[in-house]
C-alpha cells in the first residue's frame, strides 16, 4: 500500500484566524492525509524550515489578515533559494484574496488558492490529485538538513535499511527517550528543554523525532509542532511521524529513523512516543535511548494505578509535570514509594512545564545535559 | 493565581438563591396582605407616573409598557424577577429609556383628553449616527484622514480603531517577514509618534471625545501608548480626562482568537496592571471590553457565547478585587461584547446575561448599583453572512438587529452585507448603517415605548432555557477548577471547536437551513467584482524608516528604559505607570521583546 501523502499547513505571521484550517485539518485526515499542524502566527522562515524537515508534498497556508500575496511568493521564493522547489504551495484566504491577487500570486509559483465558497470535497480532491502521485526519482539534496529530511522519507516509505553514511558522529551525543500518558505535557516541557540547550552554547544542535497516532492506510494530524514556541529553530530539526498502525506508540520506521538521527551529528536527540497508557516499555527495543524520562500527570488515578505502570520500573527519570495542580504534592508522595521498591537510582523531579523559567525544568534540564556519558557505548554496541 | 478563581460556584447558588427569592416574594405578597397590598400601590404608582407620547399618526402609547396584571403575586414577579428598565436585576435593560426618541409630545392624556399638545420637539439629528465608526488602515495619518473624513458632520467624535496585524501581536514593522502586513487590515502603530498622528485634531480631553482600541495581547503597552500621546499634546491634567474603551480580553484571545503574546498568567497581570491605574486615574475609561463576539464568530453555540463571557467577566471581576480594587471603582468600568445571529438564543441572550451579570456583582462581590451594570455593545453575527446570493445578508442582518434591539443593547454595530468576500465597501457599509437607522428612526418599533417585544411567553420560555443552560455551563467550568483552569485545560476551545463542527456539519447536511445556499439556491451567485484598498509598499517602507529614525534617536534612552521596566516587572509591582516611561523611548515591539524575555512568550493552543 502506498504510502499517505504528507502535507503541512500553517497561518501566516500575525494571523490567528485558525478556525477554517482547523475544518479543512479534519477534513484531509479523514480521506487518509496526514498534515503536519504548525499552528498560526508562523513566519515564512518558521513553515519553510518545517516543509523541508517533514519532507511534505505541498504547503497549504489559510490566511486571512492581509499580505498574503508578500507572504505566499515569501515561501515559494525561500523554498527555491533552499533547494527545496519540489515542495508545492497552496492555500486561500475566504474573500480577503482577490482573483486578482490570486492570479498574481499563480504567476509567482503558487499551485492554487481556493476561494469562498470552495467545498472542503474540492480541495481534499485538489490534494490527491495534484499531492498523491509518486515522486520521480529526486535531484540531488542541496543541504545536510534536505538529504537528512530525504532519507527519513525512503524509510518510513520503503522501510528501506539505510547503509551507516557515517560512524556514529564524533560529538558526544545523547539520545533521549519521553513517553507517558496523554496530556501529561511532555511536547511541553521538550520544548522546554530545547529552549535550554539552545541556550547552552551556540553551537548545540537538536533532533527531535515526535509521533503521533494513526491507523494503517488513514490520515494522521501530526501536530506537536504547533504548540512549539522554541523549536522553531534553525538548530533544531524535527520530524513528525504517524505511528501507521504500529501499537507501543512508535512507528515501524521509528528504530531505523532515530538510528539515523544518532549519527548525524545532533547534540542531542529526542524521542517522543504518543501518548501511552500502561504497556511496557517503548523503547526497550532500540536500546539507541541512552535515557528514558517518564512524564507523569498527577491525575493518574488511584494509587493501584501506579503499580502497573511498568515504565515506573524502567524510567531513569520520572517527571511530575503539572505539579502546580492540588494533587501534586499526592502524586510526588506515591510515586516517590513507588520507585523506592525498586531500588535503583531512578530520579523524581516535579516540573510546571507551562511556566516560563520553572525551577523544576532547570533541575531536568540539568539531570539530562549532566549525567553519566559512560553508559552510551554499551547500549549502542546492543543496537 | 488558580486557587483565586473559584467565584463561579458562588455565582450559580447566587442566581438560584435570588430565583428562589423570586418564588419566596410571589408566596408572600398572595398570603401576606399588607406586603401584598403595598406591592399593589407601587405598582399603581408606578404605572400613574409614566408618560405618554404620540405616534407621528397621533396613536398615543405609553412609553413603557407592563404588563397587565393586577395579582400581587404577579405583580411580585415581575418586579423582582425582571425589574423594571434600569432597575434590578435588570433584565429589561440597563438604564429606563434607552434608545427612546426624544418626548416629542407629552401630555396628560386622560386629564385633557388629547386637546393640547405641549412644546414640541422637532429636533432632528443633523447627521447620521450609525454609532461607532470602525477604522483602521495603512499608516496612522491615513486612519487619522479617515477619521476627520467620518467624523465631519458629527457632533461627538466616537472613534473606533483597528490596528494591523503586527501591532496586534505586539510586533514591530521592521520584524522579519511582516513587510506585507503593515497597514494591512488596520493602521499600523509602533511609537508614541504614531499614535500622536493617530489622533491628530482630535481633542482627546473632550466630553464629545472617545476612543475605542480593538486590541487585547499588547494592550497594556498600546494604552501606554495612548496615555503618553495624550500628554504631549495637552499635558499631564488631560490624564483624568480620557474617554474610550480598550479591548484587553486575555481570555476570549486564548479561547478563541488567537491573538496573545505573554503566557496567560503573566498576561493578566499586565492587564490587572493596567486596569489599577486606569480605574485609578482615568475614571471614564473602560480599560476591557468582555468579549464574546469572537466566541460567537469562531462557532460556539449562542449559550456558550454567553456563558464564557459572563465567567470570564467573574474570573476578572475576582482578580481585580484580589488586587484590591475596590468593586465600586472596577465594576463601572467593565463592559461587554456580543454577538447577534439568528439562532433562536438570540431572542433573550443579552437579556439573560444581564440579569446574571447583576445577580452575581451584587450577591458575590457587593457591588453598588453602577457596578451591577452589563454595559453591552452588540454586533450582528458576520459568520451568518455567505457569499451565495450575498444580498440575502441584508436580510439577515436586519432580523439580527431586531433580535439585539428586543435585548435592549446600549449600542450595535451591524455588519455590510458584503462581508464575506471583502473588506466592506462604502456602499453596503452605508446600507448596513440605514438598516439601523430605518429600525430605530423610521419605524415605530423601539423608538415610542420601552419593553415593546418585551415578556412574550415564548421570550420568556426562551430566558428559562437559556438561563439553565448557561448555569450548567458554569457548574462545568467550576467543576474543572474555575476559569483560568478551564481555560488551560483547552475547555471552552474545544467546546467552541466541537460546535463550530457540528454547525459546518448541519449547514453540509442541510440540517441547518440556509437560503441560496442549501435551500432555494439557483446557481446564479453573483458576487460583485471587489476593489480592495492596499497598502502601497512605499507607505510600508516609510513606516519601517520612521521606526528606524525612532530607534536610532532612542538607542540609549531605551535601553536603560527597558532594564528599569524588567525590574519592576521582575519585582511584582504594578508596572504599568512604568510602561508610561518606557514608550517614550521605546517602540511596541522593543517592550514586547523584553517583556517575553522576563515573563515568556505564549504558547498555542490548538
Amino acid at each position: 500500500m502506498a504510502s499517505p501523502i504528507r502535507i503541512l499547513t500553517a497561518v501566516p505571521i500575525c494571523d490567528g484566524h485558525d478556525s477554517a484550517i482547523n475544518t479543512i485539518n479534519l477534513e484531509f485526515i479523514r480521506h487518509g492525509i496526514e498534515v503536519v499542524y504548525l499552528g498560526y502566527h508562523r513566519s515564512v522562515g518558521d513553515i519553510v524550515r518545517a516543509a523541508i524537515q517533514e519532507d511534505v508534498r505541498a504547503i497549504g497556508i489559510s490566511s486571512y489578515n492581509g499580505g498574503h500575496t508578500e507572504f505566499f511568493t515569501g515561501v515559494v521564493d525561500l523554498l527555491r533559494k533552499k533547494g527545496a522547489a519540489d515542495i508545492k504551495v497552496f492555500g486561500g484566504g475566504g474573500g480577503t484574496i482577490t482573483h486578482q491577487d490570486a492570479a498574481a500570486m499563480r504567476r509567482k509559483g503558487v499551485d492554487e488558492i481556493f476561494f469562498a465558497g470552495t467545498s472542503l470535497d474540492e480541495m481534499v480532491k485538489f490534494v490527491h490529485q495534484r499531492y498523491g502521485k509518486p515522486r520521480g526519482k529526486r535531484a540531488r539534496a542541496k543541504t545536510s538538513d534536505i538529504e537528512l529530511a530525504h532519507t527519513l522519507t525512503e524509510i518510513e516509505e520503503i522501510r528501506k535499511q539505510k547503509k551507516i553514511q557515517n560512524p556514529r558522529s564524533k560529538i558526544q551525543n545523547k539520545v533521549i527517550g519521553f513517553t507517558g500518558p496523554g496530556g501529561a505535557g511532555k511536547t511541553t516541557l521538550i520544548d522546554e528543554l530545547v529552549l535550554r540547550f539552545l541556550n547552552k552554547d551556540r553551537q548545540t544542535r537538536v533532533a527531535i523525532l515526535s509521533h503521533d497516532p494513526s491507523v494503517i492506510g488513514e490520515g494522521a494530524l501530526l501536530g506537536d509542532r504547533a504548540t512549539m514556541i522554541n523549536s522553531q529553530d534553525d538548530r533544531v530539526f524535527m520530524r513528525s511521524m504517524a505511528t501507521r498502525g504500529q501499537a507501543g506508540g512508535l512507528s515501524p520506521a521509528t528504530h531505523d529513523c532515530l538510528a539515523l538521527l544518532a549519527r548525524s551529528g545532533f547534540d542531542y536527540v529526542i524521542i517522543e512516543t504518543v501518548g501511552t497508557g500502561q504497556e511496557a516499555m517503548p523503547f526497550q527495543k532500540n536500546g539507541i535511548v541512552d535515557q528514558t524520562v517518564l512524564v507523569m500527570n498527577p491525575d493518574y488515578g488511584s494509587r493501584l494505578q501506579l503499580q502497573k505502570i511498568v515504565m515506573l520500573d524502567l524510567a531513569e527519570i520520572v517527571v511530575v509535570n503539572k505539579s502546580d495542580l492540588q494533587r501534586a504534592r499526592t502524586a510526588h508522595t506515591e510515586i516517590e514509594q513507588r520507585l523506592e521498591q525498586n531500588r535503583s537510582a531512578q530520579r523524581l523531579v516535579d516540573t510546571v512545564a507551562k511556566r516560563h523559567r520553572d525551577p523544576g525544568v532547570d533541575k531536568l534540564f540539568g539531570l539530562i545535559s549532566a549525567s553519566d556519558k559512560s553508559k552510551r557505548g554499551k547500549e549502542w554496541k546492543k543496537s | 493565581m488558580e486557587e483565586v478563581m473559584n467565584k463561579l460556584g458562588q455565582v450559580v447558588e447566587s442566581v438560584e438563591k435570588y430565583n428562589q427569592f423570586v418564588l419566596d416574594q410571589v408566596k408572600r405578597a398572595r398570603t401576606d396582605q399588607k406586603f401584598g397590598r403595598d406591592l399593589l400601590g407601587r405598582w399603581n404608582d408606578i404605572k400613574a407616573k409614566i408618560p405618554t407620547t404620540r405616534a407621528p399618526t397621533g396613536l398615543p402609547l405609553p412609553r413603557l409598557a407592563l404588563p397587565e396584571i393586577d395579582e400581587p403575586g404577579e405583580i411580585a414577579r415581575f418586579l423582582f424577577g425582571e425589574g423594571l428598565p434600569g432597575e434590578f436585576p435588570f433584565l429589561n435593560g440597563a438604564y429606563r429609556e434607552m434608545y427612546l426618541e426624544p418626548v416629542r409630545e407629552v401630555e396628560s392624556f386622560e386629564k385633557n383628553g388629547g386637546s393640547k399638545a405641549k412644546k414640541i420637539d422637532k429636533r432632528v439629528p443633523q447627521a447620521e449616527e450609525p454609532t461607532r465608526l470602525f477604522s483602521g488602515l495603512m499608516l496612522a495619518e491615513d486612519t487619522n484622514e479617515r477619521f476627520h473624513y467620518l467624523t465631519r458632520h458629527q457632533r461627538t467624535h466616537r472613534l473606533s480603531t483597528a490596528f494591523d496585524g503586527p501591532t496586534l501581536y505586539g510586533i514591530d514593522s521592521d520584524a522579519d517577514g511582516v513587510f506585507g502586513k503593515i497597514g494591512e487590515g488596520g493602521v499600523a502603530i509602533d511609537t508614541v509618534e504614531d499614535m500622536v498622528r493617530l489622533y491628530d485634531g482630535f481633542d482627546l480631553g473632550s466630553a464629545n471625545f472617545s476612543a475605542s482600541m480593538t486590541i487585547s495581547g499588547p494592550a497594556p503597552i498600546i494604552m501606554a501608548m495612548y496615555i503618553a500621546a495624550a500628554k504631549r499634546r495637552f499635558g499631564p491634567n488631560v490624564i483624568p480626562k480620557l474617554r474610550g474603551t480598550i479591548q484587553a480580553d486575555i481570555f476570549k484571545e486564548v479561547q478563541a482568537q488567537n491573538e496573545t503574546i505573554f503566557p496567560i498568567e503573566p498576561s493578566l497581570r499586565f492587564l490587572t496592571d493596567m486596569v489599577e491605574f486606569t480605574t485609578g486615574e482615568m475614571p471614564r475609561w473602560y480599560p476591557i471590553s468582555i468579549s464574546g463576539y469572537h466566541i460567537g464568530e469562531a462557532g460556539s453555540t449562542p449559550v456558550q457565547q454567553a456563558a464564557y463571557t459572563l465567567s470570564n467577566g467573574f474570573a476578572y471581576a475576582e482578580m481585580f478585587a484580589a488586587r484590591g480594587i475596590p468593586v465600586d471603582q472596577f465594576g463601572p468600568r467593565l463592559s461587554f461584547f456580543l454577538d447577534c445571529g439568528l439562532d433562536v438564543e438570540y431572542i433573550a441572550l443579552a437579556r439573560v446575561s444581564r440579569r446574571i451579570w447583576a445577580i452575581g456583582m451584587r450577591e458575590v462581590f457587593g457591588a453598588g448599583a453602577k457596578a451591577q451594570l452589563y454595559k453591552l455593545h452588540t454586533q450582528t453575527s458576520g459568520r451568518s453572512l455567505i457569499a451565495a446570493e450575498f444580498k440575502n445578508n441584508l436580510t439577515r442582518t436586519a432580523a439580527e438587529l431586531i433580535l439585539a434591539y428586543m435585548n435592549a443593547t446600549n449600542s450595535c454595530h451591524s455588519n455590510s452585507a458584503d462581508e464575506p468576500f471583502t473588506t466592506p465597501s462604502e456602499e453596503w457599509i452605508r446600507l448596513a448603517a440605514h438598516g439601523q437607522a430605518i429600525l430605530l428612526e423610521e419605524s415605530g418599533i423601539f423608538k415610542h415605548t420601552m419593553n415593546m417585544l418585551s415578556g412574550s411567553p415564548g421570550m420568556k420560555a426562551v430566558e428559562r432555557a437559556v438561563e439553565a443552560a448557561i448555569l450548567d455551563e458554569f457548574r462545568e467550568i467550576e467543576r474543572l477548577g474555575g476559569v483560568l483552569a478551564a481555560v488551560e485545560d483547552r475547555y471552552q476551545r474545544s467546546q467552541i471547536q466541537n460546535a463550530s463542527h457540528r454547525y459546518e456539519q448541519q449547514i453540509n447536511d442541510g440540517v441547518r437551513p440556509i437560503i441560496g445556499l442549501n435551500r432555494y439556491r439557483d446557481g446564479s451567485d453573483d458576487i460583485p467584482e471587489v476593489k480592495l484598498v492596499r497598502t502601497p509598499r512605499k507607505k510600508q517602507q516609510l513606516q519601517v524608516d520612521r521606526l528606524a529614525k525612532f530607534k536610532k534617536k532612542n538607542a540609549e534612552k531605551s535601553k536603560r528604559a527597558l532594564d528599569k521596566l524588567a525590574a519592576v516587572v521582575e519585582s511584582g509591582k504594578n508596572c504599568f505607570p512604568e510602561l508610561l516611561e518606557a514608550v517614550e523611548v521605546c517602540s511596541l515591539g522593543q517592550i514586547t521583546g523584553r517583556l517575553q524575555d522576563v515573563a515568556g512568550r505564549f504558547r498555542p493552543m490548538v
